[in-house]
């Protein structure tokens, strides 16, 4: 799913795994973490279009939101076949980058689709 | 409580749709006149130089593990020695970046052609909004907020006892500021937030002096602790050789 639009922008940052000195390429994380917030962004508009539809208020909205994050992770850490070490410098990347900047696009979306749909 | 406050479906159709169209429109006009009045300047030979300079230092830096101790000393001299060395900066010679910039109007022109690019879409649309959608109640955000956030979310509307979640067609403005930055960087590619960063980064090295971080530079070069990482190496390429032939 998230990773889908993005396939193949994915590369690889170090050279080899199972290595104990961290190579890293800085334009390759970059891209990686552009990929990330991109993915998550485009998720979270569309999260919150659908949680407007449903009419979600109050919590369930908010539920939903961290529900779609965390499967956003879950597809990421696939696209990177679950060796997120190779492709980030820290594994928490996957979970938390452009967490924060998504949810004001989330709560702007759920609110547009939930007032269109619902409240008139 | 004014729970069963009904909104005409009118005001969706003519205040709620058209305004959310509306800022997503300027956003991308403002996106394309910024670009059609970005001008590129040529960038003054030393200034490239110095960056370069710094780069391939921090480039070493970096990297200084993979080569042998002997090649990083060397090449550590080559940089930072005292006489001739590409990251010695001679006393004197530091140029004050203020007046630099001062004699170069271009930069002061840029800048404000930016600023001016931010600022009057944003008051036209602001203006616009206050003139035709004063005092509607435009949307009803689905969530519960405390008495607090009224200000921000019914301003324009001179009532306390319409419930908090209820907001104002200004209001609703502000949040589309806010909030369509993500759309943004979608539909308008990467260009668009990175435009945002390199504004920032351009506020933040208003006075940016070259000889600062060359010495700078120099400075942590001279620090770094040279510890050979590729004989360790060996021993992992002669297993990767050893499991091929197998």
């Amino acid at each position: 799913m998230a990773a889908n639009e993005d396939s193949g922008s994915f590369s690889k940052t170090s050279s080899e795994s199972g290595n104990d000195l961290p190579i890293f390429s800085a334009e390759n994380l970059q891209c990686n973490l552009k990929v990330i917030y991109y993915s998550r962004t485009f998720l979270s508009i569309i999260g919150g279009v659908i949680a407007g539809i449903l009419g979600l208020t109050g919590l369930m909205g908010f539920v939903v939101y961290f529900l779609i994050m965390a499967l956003t992770s879950l597809g990421l850490a696939a696209k990177a076949k679950f060796s997120i070490n190779s492709y980030f410098d820290y594994w928490n990347r996957i979970v938390f980058e452009g967490f924060l900047g998504g949810l004001m696009s989330f709560v702007l979306f759920w609110t547009f689709a939930y007032d269109i749909v619902h409240i008139f | 409580m004014a729970d069963d406050l009904v909104l005409d479906t009118a005001i969706r159709d003519w205040v709620l749709i058209p305004l959310s169209v509306v800022m997503v429109l300027i956003g991308v006009l403002r996106y394309f006149v910024s670009k059609l009045m970005r001008t590129t300047q040529v960038p003054d030979a030393k200034v490239v130089r110095e960056g370069q300079v710094v780069l391939r230092a921090r480039n070493l830096r970096a990297a200084a593990n993979f080569i042998p101790a002997k090649s990083f000393r060397s090449r550590r001299v080559y940089y930072g020695n005292e006489e001739n060395g590409l990251l010695h900066v001679p006393k004197g010679q530091a140029q004050n970046a203020q007046a630099q910039m001062l004699s170069d109007p271009n930069m002061a022109m840029d800048m404000m052609k930016k600023n001016l690019s931010m600022i009057i879409p944003q008051t036209l649309t602001f203006a616009w909004v206050n003139f035709f959608f004063s005092g509607f109640v435009a949307a009803k955000i689905p969530f519960p907020l405390t008495q607090r956030f009224r200000s921000m979310l019914q301003n324009g509307i001179d009532l306390s006892t319409v419930d908090v979640s209820y907001v104002s067609s200004r209001s609703w403005y502000f949040l589309n500021l806010f909030g369509l930055r993500g759309l943004f960087s979608l539909i308008l590619g990467e260009e668009n937030a990175m435009d945002d960063t390199q504004r920032m980064m351009q506020m933040g090295g208003f006075g940016f002096d070259a000889s600062k971080s060359l010495s700078a530079e120099k400075d942590s070069l001279d620090i770094v602790q040279h510890d050979w990482a590729l004989p360790r190496l060996e021993q992992r390429a002669e297993a990767v050789l050893r499991k091929l032939v197998k």
